[in-house]
């Protein structure tokens, strides 16, 4: 299969992206199920980041841990290593009940999820040329 | 073909499940606690695999009534969970479940041989 050029962030030593992931789906269900993990990923890796900067607006710590323990585990299927990084982070700080220390870790999901959600869909693309 | 019932609230892990299972397990889909009790109950699967956080009732609280039922409680159910914790295991072996497959998953194999570790088991009475 194409490799997707992974990227690691600057100053960031640990990898953003893990093409071993996608490999992995393309073996459990061929390029039909890498192009669906794929679309579900993108509508709905969003709406959690969204449903935890709500939990965080209304104080509710578990909610944030839910949408974030939901993200923390699609993020690794899709092989969205940071994100994962940090929605398990953020996960096991809202846990504790308090979400100091939340509030920066979902506006970094925020700022990285556009540049994962690029790269899946250049993944896509190379195993689905149209 | 055995039949697997998957409770599990996010489409993407059913959508993976459904690939990984496709062609060896006719599979069931719930998306919530109260729809999978009343469904278990309705058309018995050979084995469930069993989401922990779940909006409403969790899974531990899913299996609390499947283990009470008397016509569920034989149900082999293995628990599928991205809460990977030292310990959790034991855990969750403590609370009722048979096995423990944690998510991500990274080798079919594991999930696959469990699976049938356990339907092997429940035919021949051993659980």
């Amino acid at each position: 299969m194409t490799e997707p050029t992974e990227f690691v962030e600057d100053g960031d030593e640990l990898p953003s992206t893990d093409a071993a992931s996608l490999e992995r789906l393309m073996r459990f269900g061929g390029g039909k199920l890498l192009s669906e993990m794929i679309s579900l990923f993108i509508t709905a890796a969003p709406e959690r980041i969204a449903a935890a900067r709500a939990g965080l607006d209304a104080g509710d710590a578990n909610a944030a841990e839910m949408a974030l323990h939901s993200l923390k585990s699609s993020s690794a299927q899709l092989g969205a290593m940071k994100m994962q990084r940090l929605s398990e982070a953020g996960e096991r700080l809202a846990r504790t009940g308090s979400l100091d220390g939340v509030a920066p870790i979902v506006k970094d999901l925020e700022s990285e999820f556009p540049r994962i959600q690029q790269w899946l869909e250049r993944s896509r693309t190379a195993e689905n040329p149209s | 073909m055995n039949t697997i019932a998957v409770v599990e609230d996010n489409a993407d892990n059913r959508l993976l499940l459904q690939a990984i299972l496709d062609g060896l397990y006719d599979v069931v889909e719930y998306e919530n606690g109260v729809d999978a009790l009343a469904g278990l109950t309705a058309h018995l699967p050979d084995l469930v695999l069993l989401d922990i956080s779940l909006p409403g009732m969790d899974g531990n609280e899913i299996l609390a009534r499947i283990r009470a039922d008397e016509g569920l409680r034989r149900l082999p159910v293995i628990a599928l969970t991205a809460h990977a914790m030292a310990g959790d295991r034991e855990k969750y072996l403590a609370a009722g479940f048979n096995d423990y497959i944690t998510k991500p998953i990274v080798d079919e194999t594991l999930l696959l041989g469990a699976m049938e570790k356990w339907i092997a088991a429940s035919r021949a009475g051993t659980i």
